[in-house]
């Protein structure tokens, strides 16, 4: 038991530590696209990759350290793998920091094929950040395998994904968490597939001088990096299902629509990606029809299903908010939202005009930082006010929440606006013709510091309790 | 009459494709992605000039062995490293001779601009919100407004808590939210799907082919497929195109993924495609307002993509 809190505390840890100092990286973007550094502008990209590689694979295993915690509470997962996860994690954030600080590694945070063999960076810096996606994507994929082994022991496959309540079979209940992360867990597989694929023919290229197909290679990168976010969502919204009916006092439980919405979710999930891919004119059309159809489609489960089920769950229960519930619940919120922006985004005829403009990081981002970042953090909070309970400052908590939806709103405008403006994504510095990203990027710097500040009041109350429940393990 | 303008024709010809000197084919193939001679900044200094502005054995050593130069700490080199993003400027072996020519070539260059009319650039257009960006954003507001609507209602509910909700009254709402929220999504699905840029609508009257290099766009009247092409092409340098007129653009790149990223002169994005090595992606626009049509790289491809940008005219 010991073993499986300190695991727990650890993930918390590394996740809020990286998060702040990962976030800080971000403002430096900002800064320095507002014309505010321009000393520094030549580490402009190098911190752009690293922002981006750390915060997607950070929220990665911020979502499967939730769910594995969850998860334990009917299945047994192994304590020494995600052990293993950690140390495998940190090596791998190692490798990534010496790639990118002392190599100014900087093909950005899907290294597009060939970029990272044709940068100004030098040879090593590459096969350093390349040995680190390898370390990263065998861990985890450790950490899925030993997920689903726990569970399988327990449900058979087709009861863990909820089949007999698809066809009225008789069969045991499956908590939706069980449900949710077999689901994610399958589709991670093929994600971590595809992007060790994608490692192992630039390897090849690399040593023997093999060349890769540079729209494969788009493909494989797009299946792995949209799988990734789009899975970590999942996890953490697995865990909402799991934890937030001990707050309403009312149970949320799988049935036929669960069931139907998430084995649907496993398939679609698999095609949306295609949408990365719109402006290549060179993939075949009817790929692209079906990127938009399976975009579209991917966001009934979710909105008809899981956001629907968690406003009927709030909707007139005695619900007491602390920072859990008003974490969970507004992550949901900015799920549902940044939803919106990427389904707009996933039309072909839309596309055309905002693709890689800052739109794309708005709406990723309304996701992230007001979707999947607040449900872990709900669900790190609610962790550790379990295992060391301190009377709750509940002004404290609104002034938090209020602080993160002020700043983060206001943080993601700027990114909207900018990118219905025509500003592009990933320029350090603003040609004449769009200018103007460089005055909106000053205004979101305002907006993400109050974000910051929210977040301190958070990692205040979260750290209290954090210090508590370490101290309790060791006494 | 006709013989005087079939005499013409051979002449602007002539003009237009004069073979390329020594230096000029060097330039094309070693310098082009990072300078341009008049052009402005890309990632390496605009070098109009260069042949006054810095001593004639300094210049040409630094055209040979930059490297070594910048390990030497050159003040000057470094100077250039530290404007340059860091990016130094690699070493292309190039020859004694070559060099030469490059000076040559350069000065030449920077000479004609010179001579030349003075032509002030036109200040860029306001910020503005194409057609489509509007309908995205006035969607994207009213939508979202509507979903944090729905949020702050039942987080209010929450003041008038009871232990339990009529379970199939939920259902039913959700019934009704799922078959809204289906028929819209099928009538958007119907409504966009025939909006997509892959089929244009009619042939096109003029294809320009565009190459994408780290880190600049060049447009010829024929394709381009390697380095080699790309030195002894002819380029569409000012590229111009008439009002009305329907453009397919075939865009490919000699490096890395990059993106053709179209503004309209009313500042807007208004089309874009991918450059891929190895593929040819086409694009067609029509062309429909006179005025200043930027092009920005709209895919990250490395330490010097801001600096991608280049721009045509229709008259």
């Amino acid at each position: 038991m010991k073993h499986a809190q300190r695991n727990t505390l650890g993930w918390i840890a590394v996740t809020v530590v990286l998060f702040l100092v990962l976030l800080l990286v971000g403002m430096f973007l900002r800064a320095v696209q507002a014309n505010q550094l321009d000393a520094a502008q030549g580490w402009f990209y190098p911190m752009m990759t690293l922002h981006g590689v750390g915060m997607a694979g950070l929220w990665w295993v911020g979502a499967m350290a939730c769910a594995s915690r969850v998860l334990a509470r009917y299945v047994e997962p192994s304590e020494k793998v995600s052990s293993f996860a950690m140390l495998g994690t940190v090596a791998g954030v190692v490798l990534l920091l010496v790639s990118v600080f002392l190599g100014r590694f900087a093909a950005g945070w899907y290294f597009l094929y060939p970029l990272p063999l044709k940068g100004t960076w030098p040879r090593w810096s590459t096969v350093v950040f390349l040995a680190s996606l390898t370390v990263l994507a065998v861990t985890w994929l450790v950490w899925v395998l030993d997920l689903l082994r726990a569970i399988a022991k327990k449900f058979p496959l087709t009861r863990a994904l909820g089949w007999h309540y698809i066809t009225g079979a008789e069969g045991p209940e499956v908590p939706p968490v069980v449900l949710i992360t077999t689901v994610s867990l399958i589709a991670a597989i093929a994600c971590l597939v595809s992007g060790a694929a994608t490692v192992v023919f630039f390897v090849l290229e690399l040593f023997t001088g093999t060349g890769s197909d540079p729209l494969l290679m788009k493909n494989l990168t797009f299946l792995f990096g949209h799988l990734l976010v789009n899975l970590s969502l999942y996890l953490a919204v697995g865990v909402i299902y799991d934890v937030l009916p001990t707050y309403t006092g009312r149970p949320w439980k799988a049935n036929r629509v669960v069931a139907v919405a998430w084995n649907v979710v496993l398939w679609v999930v698999l095609f949306a990606y295609f949408h990365h891919l719109y402006m290549d004119f060179a993939q075949p059309p009817a790929f692209q029809y079906l990127g938009q159809v399976a975009s579209y489609v991917s966001s009934i489960p979710s909105a008809v299903v899981t956001v629907f089920g968690a406003v009927a769950l709030v909707y007139r229960a005695p619900v007491r908010w602390n920072l859990t519930v008003a974490l969970f619940f507004l992550g949901l919120m900015g799920w549902g939202i940044g939803g919106i922006g990427a389904v707009i985004d996933s039309t072909i005829a839309v596309n055309s005009v905002l693709h890689n403009t800052l739109w794309v990081p708005a709406h990723f981002h309304t996701y992230m930082i007001e979707g999947l970042v607040l449900m872990v953090l709900g669900y790190f909070y609610h962790y550790c006010q379990e295992e060391a309970p301190i009377e709750e400052d509940l002004r404290l908590h609104k002034i938090a929440t209020c602080l993160i939806v002020v700043g983060g709103y206001g943080f993601l405008a700027m990114f909207y606006l900018s990118g219905a403006l025509g500003v592009p994504r990933r320029f350090a510095i603003y040609p004449a013709n769009v200018a103007h990203g460089a005055t909106l990027s000053k205004v979101a710097l305002g907006f993400i510091t109050l974000f910051l500040g929210g977040l301190l009041v958070y990692a205040r109350e979260l750290g209290r309790r954090w210090n508590k429940a370490r101290q309790a393990i060791h006494a | 009459m006709r013989a005087l303008i079939i005499l013409a024709v051979l002449l602007t010809a002539g003009t237009a494709y004069a073979e390329p000197t020594a230096g000029e084919t060097s330039f094309q193939q070693k310098c082009v992605a990072c300078h341009t001679v008049g052009g402005g900044r890309r990632v390496g200094p605009d070098l109009k000039g260069v042949t006054e502005r810095r001593d004639p054995a300094w210049l040409e050593r630094w055209i040979r062995e930059p490297d070594r130069m910048l390990a030497e700490k050159d003040p000057v080199a470094t100077q250039l490293l530290k404007e340059s993003n860091q990016v130094p400027m690699p070493n292309l072996a190039v020859t004694e001779a070559e060099a030469k020519d490059l000076i040559a070539y350069m000065k030449a260059k920077s000479d004609a601009a010179a001579a030349g009319p003075a032509t002030p650039a036109a200040p860029p257009p306001s910020p503005h919100l194409g057609e489509v960006q509007t309908v995205a954003v006035v969607l994207f507001v009213l939508l979202s407004l509507v979903v944090a609507g729905v949020f702050a209602a039942v987080a209010r509910s929450t003041r008038l808590a009871v232990p339990t909700i009529d379970t199939k009254r939920a259902y039913a709402v959700r019934r009704v939210f799922f078959f809204v929220a289906g028929t819209v999504m099928l009538v958007l699905l119907l409504a966009t799907l025939r909006r997509t840029p892959y089929a244009a609508a009619r042939a096109p009257d003029r294809v320009v082919y565009v190459v994408a290099k780290q880190f600049a766009f060049f447009y010829s009247a024929e394709p381009i497929t390697s380095d080699a092409e790309l030195a002894r092409a002819p380029k569409l340098d000012p590229l111009t195109f008439a009002a009305g007129s329907v453009v397919e653009f075939r865009v490919t790149s000699l490096d890395v993924n990059h993106a053709f990223g179209l503004y309209g002169p009313d500042g807007a994005v208004f089309a874009q495609t991918q450059a891929m090595p190895g593929y040819v992606n086409r694009l067609r626009v029509s062309l429909p307002k006179a005025g200043e049509y930027h092009v920005l790289c709209f895919e990250y491809c490395g330490t010097g993509h801001h600096l991608m940008q280049s721009s045509f005219t229709v008259r």
